[in-house]
């Protein structure tokens, strides 16, 4: 089933059906490196057409979002004032992304950027912050579960993708995100500039993630390891079963902060904007979350928030872009 | 024995039918005599060298089952039992936030040592023993448990510095032991268990071979003794009567000895170790269970394969017909342990309607509230269910132990001193019949 040419958004799982799971193996030590071993010739995916930032002509524009009516206002009959009347936000999230949405081991609380902005949406709700229920979701149910309701957001690492525009509406970019390269800071990998230097190196991305298609994709061929979280890509790293991590930054930096000697050596690979998903039912409560990230943007809350979490300098926010 | 004295030339043996009621009636040669002491007292020998073959074969089967064998199911039960705690303790401890708590450390710690001493004990005896099929397993337990035990204090660092990274190591820890470790101690308890059962086995076998030799024996002294009589005129020979005496009584000591420690060490297994072993079955099960709740709450990540793995667990668990715990309960009927594991069986539904409502908590939003259920200690709490549920199986098993040590013990001092006993009897018997055939030979000379 990998030999199958597909667009991007298939591909990805018969992709990871066709991957080693390395992670759900004990990882540990040398024994079970040998289990993960090379698994699929790079080739049998072809580079993935019509993703966002790749693609010469982009057949739409994925980062337009719907336009804020003035400040955020709950107005009666809107989708605000369902959620107000239900009296808590459901926000899907993926609480082991660290700095950007994690469940804090010595507090017991789920903190991070995305957590940031989804705690201004709720105040801007109900006028408390807390006013939430997080919903761990796989990044496979995000899609679904916007959908039929079961959440009312998502602030999960969620990049916009004219694919996923014709299923769910997305709001402005909050974090202009790209995938990069993670190594310990003995690898002789001191700079990357392309997947394709990683050639005949076992590198780790998520099941199912776009980055694990990026790599899988790259020419020379990288050796793709598949593991079902983020965190189980770093212990991989950590036991010397992969030579790199690859995803977006604002993962790679999450992990890169649990390890003083891991390090990101390469730039942005390609542009990967990132933002909240919500369901094409709810347009209003798009334009709503649209006009608390203007808040957010202007009164220094979100530069505040990425200082806390990612850390200085910190860069102008990406600014908002419009379609109607 | 060279020279034929006496009235040899009037018997003629066993020459023709028709010659036969004049033989009878005549006086036995003393061809015939020696021919019949050399088969009472090899007949007297045999019965005594089977029933001493017998005695040691059941005694050393049942000093085996108790000595040896017992204990070694016992080292991979505790193998078992301890490395299933240490995961499931192992996930606990880092869901209160926080600093983990010292009793979950000091429990985790000691299930590391237990299980590690184990693993020395049975190593040790597998060796001694040269018992090769047992290698494998222990190899593949003494190379993985460090890798494990590394890879939990890891997680621990990770924990202790607020990454979510631990969640992961644990993770990987609980992967580790639940595709190796505990395989393996399966694999070395299920061998451990057939070979008690072997042994078992042996030790209350029926005793064929001495039953079949005592008749022969009783048979042959009996129509020597009717022969004697018919062609001596004396009723009685006091030698061979003494021997059938000695027959009797060591026949009589053998068979009751045998009964009486067959039905010691048959005790010792339907309320000793087949208890155990179904009590240990649903006690792991429990643990596994117990360590998928915390696992569903630790790796919060809508990932749903440990609740799933929760739910299959719960149904083998029971309780509910072929189920573990009811057939623990049934296994354990009658035994010291019965109580215990009757009352363990009936709270385990308790404990997954307080689970069902854990995972609610958590699904809809609240973990705090979902990880105060599961480690809470208060009555409705799913740590306390569960901890009753754990003790209710671990007690249980401690009683029926010691069931099986003392009736086992029993059933082997009951075959103390046999087998001397019946080498003495069987050389008695030989006497018997040399002193009683003796006397007859010597009025020939």
């Amino acid at each position: 089933m990998n030999r199958r040419v597909v667009p991007a958004g298939l591909a990805l799982a018969g992709l990871a059906a066709g991957l080693l799971v390395a992670g759900s193996s004990a990882p540990g030590p040398p024994a079970s490196a040998a289990g993960v071993g090379p698994i699929l010739a790079a080739s049998a995916v072809t580079p993935t057409a019509g993703r966002t930032g790749r693609s010469t002509t982009p057949p739409c524009d994925p980062t337009a979002s719907l336009r804020p009516a003035g400040p955020p206002r709950v107005t009666p009959g809107s989708f605000m004032a369902k959620i107000r009347a239900h009296g808590y936000l459901v926000a899907g999230i993926d609480p082991t992304r660290y700095h950007f949405s994690y469940l804090n081991p010595l507090k017991g609380q789920i903190q991070g950027f995305e957590i940031d902005l989804l705690h201004a949406i709720a105040a801007a709700i109900f006028g408390n912050p807390y006013d939430i229920r997080f919903r761990p979701l796989q990044d496979a149910q995000r899609i679904p579960d916007l959908r039929s309701g079961a959440v009312d957001i998502v602030a999960q690492d969620f990049v916009i993708t004219c694919t996923r525009k014709k299923a769910i509406d997305f709001s402005t970019v909050y974090l202009a995100s790209g995938q990069q390269v993670l190594v310990e800071s003995d690898s002789p990998f001191k700079h990357v500039t392309s997947l394709g230097q990683l050639a005949g190196k076992k590198v780790c991305a998520v099941t199912g993630s776009l980055s694990l298609a990026n790599v899988a994709a790259a020419t020379p061929h990288p050796i793709p390891v598949a593991a079902p979280y983020w965190t189980d890509c770093m212990v991989l790293l950590q036991q010397g079963d992969v030579a790199a991590v690859s995803t977006v930054s604002t993962v790679l930096l999450g992990l890169a902060a649990q390890d003083p000697y891991a390090r990101i050596v390469s730039p942005l690979l390609d542009s990967e904007p990132e933002g909240l998903g919500i369901s094409q039912e709810h347009p209003d409560f798009v334009r709503f979350v649209n006009a608390v990230l203007v808040q957010l943007r202007s009164d220094g809350q979100w530069a505040q928030s990425y200082a806390r979490w990612i850390g200085t300098p910190v860069p102008a926010p990406p600014p908002a872009r419009y379609s109607g | 024995m060279t020279t034929v004295a006496g009235p040899a030339g009037t018997a003629r043996p066993s020459a023709s039918a028709l010659a036969r009621p004049a033989w009878r009636a005549a006086r036995p040669t003393p061809l015939m005599l020696r021919w019949t002491l050399i088969g009472l007292v090899g007949v007297s020998l045999l019965w005594g060298a089977a029933a001493a073959w017998t005695v040691a074969q059941h005694a050393s089967a049942a000093g085996d089952v108790v000595t040896t064998i017992e204990p070694l199911s016992v080292d991979a039960q505790q193998i078992y039992r301890a490395l299933s705690d240490a995961d499931a303790t192992a996930a606990t401890s880092f869901l209160s936030g926080g600093l983990e708590p010292l009793p979950v450390r000091q429990r985790y710690l000691s299930d590391i040592a237990r299980a590690a001493s184990g693993l020395e004990a049975a190593t040790a005896a597998a060796t001694a023993a040269g018992q090769s099929s047992a290698a494998a397993p222990l190899a593949r337990l003494t190379d993985d448990l460090p890798v494990y035990a590394g890879m939990v204090e890891t997680a621990r660092a990770d924990y202790r510095l607020g990454y979510p990274l631990g969640a992961a190591y644990l993770r990987e820890a609980s992967t580790l032991m639940r595709t190796a470790l505990l395989p393996a101690a399966s694999d070395l308890y299920a061998q451990e268990n057939a070979r008690l059962a072997a042994a078992d086995g042996q030790a209350t076998g029926l005793p064929y071979l001495a039953g079949a030799l005592a008749v022969v024996a009783a048979y042959v002294l009996l129509r020597a003794q009717r022969w004697l009589a018919r062609r001596t005129h004396r009723v009685f020979n006091r030698g061979l009567l003494a021997a059938s005496a000695v027959g009797l009584v060591s026949a009589a000591w053998l068979f009751g000895a045998l009964t009486l420690a067959r039905g010691h060490l048959l005790d010792a297994r339907d309320h000793g170790s087949a208890p155990v072993e179904a009590l240990a079955r649903a006690d792991i099960a429990a643990l596994r269970g117990h360590s998928d709740e915390s696992l569903t709450l630790v790796d919060n990540d809508g990932d749903d394969a440990f609740q799933k793995d929760f739910l299959a667990v719960a149904k083998q668990l029971g309780p509910g017909p072929g189920t573990l715990l009811t057939g623990a309960a049934g296994a354990a009927r009658g035994s010291a342990g019965a109580r215990q594991a009757a009352a363990a069986a009936a709270g385990a539904p308790a404990w997954y309607a307080v689970h069902g409502q854990l995972r609610f908590l958590d699904d809809t939003g609240q973990h705090a509230a979902a990880v105060q259920l599961a480690i809470g200690s208060g009555p409705g709490d799913s740590g306390r269910l569960f901890a009753r549920l754990d003790t209710g199986l671990a007690s249980a098993i401690g009683q029926d132990q010691n069931a099986f040590r003392a009736a086992g013990q029993t059933g082997r001092d009951d075959l103390a001193g046999l087998e001397i006993g019946m080498i003495a009897a069987s050389l008695l018997m030989a006497a018997g019949c040399a002193w009683g055939l003796v006397a007859r030979l010597a009025e020939y000379r």
